[in-house]
């Protein structure tokens, strides 16, 4: 029986099928004696409540995303069942819970050790850490209006809202989910071991402990992508630097925060562009603007917006004196073509041409094609000088101002909180993130969190990773423990 | 004087240097096949291939390369503003500019070299595969800074659009301005089907470049004649419209104007043309990239700069059918009044809804109007 079980709740009883088969197979049993019945009935009502829920989402999901429009009232029932459904307690069948786990303070011992309790402490913590990154309870109220705005009957007279409604329910519902699936496989495998000791089945409690101990690495794996879990973070971005005052000394600076990205951006294997760059007349870049392609690029480069700081003898200054410089940066995320937020009229741009002087066309031979785009209703502006064509340089910005006015029009809804970055303008030169010191001593030192490091050149040729996860798991972690 | 356009083009010359199985692999989305398969009959005029589309059958040591690059940054350098005072030409930046993009062109696999050009390479005796030797390297830079040779006849081809399209002396390099034509063209097709499926003509095509961008906006049924005088502008723009796999929509003729048109009178939907509308006089103060490089006969448009451009207005009253489009690319407000003025005076009978539009610098460029 035991072998049995073990693989029924293995596949975790997805389908109502399976679920069928095992009951019939477990009650043909010749083998069934007592206790054993007592166990299985208590595992039968937490599996069968667990496999309805799940059954319940998975319907809701099907339902939900193909025939959006045609299903509302199927719909609207299965959303309803399953906020009771995602609410429920999962518990082990002896009633122990995650938060329980949590509770007895299990002395966390090292990964190699064969102890169960260890192994299920440090997964429930990382399940805890997983939900605090996540705001596990603003999350869930979100979720629980947004279900009922799906429920609308009118939700689909604006389609544009209506999609961004049912896509960002997808993706939280989606997190739940997964949350959810982590909790019940730790309790499942507690189950198991539980079962394999009051059977004596050596074989299952190893295994079952293996299971629990690779269960803990695949965790600790999720704390780190909890860090990620941003609406915009997988998106792809822009990133822009500006120099401050100082002439060339502050511009070469900019040019090295903005080179500091592109090799931090190759390290990570995005794909780099130069969408605008704007050279200082003796050296460095008066402001620039790359695009970064990549998963994710949005979610870690946002941990960069702020004012960066650099100390040294500056190799511009005949006198070798000690320079303290500043550079701006800022990062846009790039919304997929389905989910921008503003629709533009080709009536509110004003499209214009740097102009050379002279009287042009046929007059003029020149590689030089810079485009600007200005929003007019906005006054927001794009410039891209980097195409080789006028026509590319033109597409190019237009998406710099589409993302733009996308960032505006988030921050616009909701004030989303500190998750959203300011555009350069909103930058003040006060909010200093980042100090670099190469004179008189070498350091690097976030000033948000106090991370730093001794080496500068290894910061300046794109090893930011170090920065960028400790600031990330800083904010999301110091936010009060609402898990 | 009708040519066909396979008597005309004639790719034998470079035809041992490309093997099918060397193109196809060189430019995506192209017909490849239909190039190599080509059948030569005699040569007329010489046809370069644009540098990026040469096989990269040299190669060189990425220090020699590096050098290279610092012997022609130093030289763009020392330019400063020099060309921008005498003739309104191009400045240190923009020389900077054009030397990154030979490079693109030049070197095989440009990804090897992202973002910082060539530093990024540690092996200084690193081979780079190459589409040109280096000694030709130093000659065109040379031809660039001193003769001022155009960019785009440096490397052979200029991106226009979304389109790179080959260019060579005898050749007019398309300008940015001229873009705005296909947009024009976009916007009437977009929401008229019996236009969008009509016969349009590009006359004085040059490289072909508006023909190959209306080609690409009409539906299938729409074609789309271009016309050109010189011998080497229509064998560029039939190697143009290859590329672009538009031979069965678009057909070159060689002659002057309206002459390969004759048997099209109100029969067509639509007529647009970048003619010669530089006035005489101004033509010896060009830009030198311009006046020694380009082809007088695609610049020079008679004392006024006007010679042209009636023609193409007398024209369109003839060969456009009813509810017919064109436009016109100008010299700027002056031209531009002076031929709203003579369509309303001399073809108002035939052609109305005149309007002046402006180029992204704000000169007012072109004149499109419809037949009545």
């Amino acid at each position: 029986m035991s072998i049995f079980l073990r693989r029924s709740l293995r596949s975790r009883l997805l389908s109502s099928n399976n679920f069928k088969l095992f009951l019939t197979n477990y009650f043909d049993s010749s083998q069934t004696i007592n206790h054993r019945r007592h166990f299985s009935d208590n595992l039968f009502h937490s599996v069968c409540f667990r496999s309805t829920s799940l059954l319940t989402e998975n319907r809701c999901y099907g339902y939900g995303y193909s025939h959006r429009q045609h299903h509302q009232s199927t719909c609207r029932r299965f959303f309803a069942s399953e906020a009771a459904a995602t609410a429920a307690q999962r518990s082990t069948s002896d009633g122990l819970t995650v938060e329980g786990i949590l509770a007895n303070n299990w002395n966390i011992l090292d990964d190699n050790e064969s102890d169960w309790k260890s192994h299920a402490s440090a997964v429930a913590q990382s399940i805890h850490l997983i939900k605090r990154r996540l705001q596990w309870k603003k999350l869930k109220v979100r979720l629980d209006m947004l279900s009922v705005q799906l429920n609308k009957a009118d939700l689909w007279d604006d389609p544009v809202h209506a999609g961004n409604i049912s896509r960002e329910h997808g993706t939280l519902m989606g997190k739940v989910k997964e949350v959810n699936a982590l909790e019940q496989e730790l309790l499942e495998h507690i189950d198991m071991i539980k079962l394999a000791r009051d059977e004596n089945d050596s074989e299952l409690e190893s295994e079952s402990l293996k299971a629990l101990r690779d269960m803990r690495k695949n965790a600790k794996e999720k704390e780190l992508e909890a860090l990620l879990a941003g609406e915009q973070d997988s998106c792809s971005c822009f990133i822009e630097v500006q120099a401050g005052a100082g002439g060339t000394e502050s511009m070469d600076w900019a040019a090295m925060v903005m080179q500091m990205y592109k090799s931090w951006a190759h390290r990570r294997g995005y794909n780099v562009t130069v969408i605008d760059e704007m050279p200082g007349e003796i050296a460095g870049i008066k402001r620039a603007t790359i695009k970064v392609d990549g998963e994710f690029a949005f979610g870690y480069a946002k941990a960069e917006v702020g004012v960066h700081r650099l100390v040294r003898i500056s190799p511009f200054d005949s006198n070798k004196r000690r320079h303290t410089s500043f550079a701006a940066v800022a990062v846009i995320p790039i919304l997929g073509d389905g989910s921008s937020r503003v629709q533009i009229n080709e009536s509110d741009l004003r499209i214009e041409r740097f102009r050379s002087g002279g009287p042009g066309g046929q007059h003029a031979n020149t590689t030089e094609s810079a485009i600007r785009i200005i929003h007019i209703p906005t006054g927001i502006t794009a410039t891209c000088q980097n195409e080789r064509s006028q026509h590319q340089n033109k597409a190019s910005a237009m998406a710099v101002l589409k993302s733009r006015l996308d960032q505006l029009e988030m921050a616009r809804q909701a004030q989303l909180n500190s998750q959203h970055t300011q555009s350069l303008t909103d930058i003040t030169w006060g909010s200093q993130i980042r100090s670099y010191v190469l004179h008189p001593y070498r350091m690097v030192k976030d000033l948000r969190t106090n991370y730093e490091v001794s080496d500068p050149d290894s910061v300046l040729e794109g090893d930011i990773d170090g920065f960028i996860l400790s600031y990330l798991s800083a904010t999301l972690d110091k936010e009060d423990s609402d898990a | 004087m009708k040519l066909a356009l396979s008597t005309v083009y004639c790719p034998h010359r470079f035809s041992n240097l490309f093997r099918p199985s060397v193109f196809t692999a060189l430019w995506s989305p192209i017909c490849s096949s239909e190039l190599s398969s080509y059948s030569p009959t005699y040569v007329k005029p010489q046809f370069h291939v644009p540098l990026f589309l040469r096989p990269p059958i040299y190669s060189a040591k990425l220090c020699d390369l590096r050098k290279w690059r610092d012997w022609a940054e130093g030289v763009a350098s020392s330019i400063g503003s020099s060309f921008v005072q005498s003739d309104n030409g191009p400045d240190s930046s923009i020389l900077c500019r054009e030397l990154k993009w030979l490079i693109e062109d030049v070197v095989e696999d440009h990804s090897q070299f992202p973002q910082t050009g060539l530093e990024n390479g540690d092996d200084d005796d690193m081979r780079v595969k190459m589409r040109a030797n280096l000694e030709e390297l130093y000659g065109l830079w040379k031809q660039r800074i001193t003769e001022r040779r155009p960019f785009q006849y440096i490397v052979g081809c200029e991106h226009w659009r979304d389109l790179v399209l080959s260019v060579q002396e005898g050749v007019l390099i398309p300008r940015p301005e001229t873009e705005l034509i296909v947009d024009f063209v976009c916007d009437v097709v977009s929401n008229n089907e019996d236009l969008k499926r009509g016969m349009w003509a590009d006359l004085g095509t040059g490289s072909g470049a508006i023909a190959i961008g209306i080609g690409r906006v009409l539906e299938n049924a729409g074609r789309v004649i271009a016309t050109d005088l010189s011998p080497v502008a229509v064998s560029v723009a039939g190697y143009n419209v290859q590329r672009y796999c538009l031979k069965e929509k678009i057909e070159i003729k060689e002659g002057s104007w309206f002459e390969p048109l004759k048997d099209m009178e109100g029969r067509l939907a639509g007529l647009v043309s970048n003619p010669p509308y530089i006035p005489s006089k101004d033509i010896s103060g060009l830009q030198a990239e311009v006046g020694r490089h380009e082809p007088r006969v695609a610049l020079d448009g008679g004392i006024d700069g006007m010679d042209a451009l009636f023609h193409l207005c007398d024209g369109a009253a003839l060969f456009l059918k009813p509810g017919g489009f064109f436009a016109f690319e100008t010299n700027g407000e002056q031209q531009c009044r002076t031929l709203v003025e003579y369509m309303e005076n001399n073809r108002g009978g035939s052609l109305h809804n005149f309007e002046i539009r402006s180029d992204f610098a704000g000169i007012q460029r072109f004149v499109i109007g419809f037949h009545k």
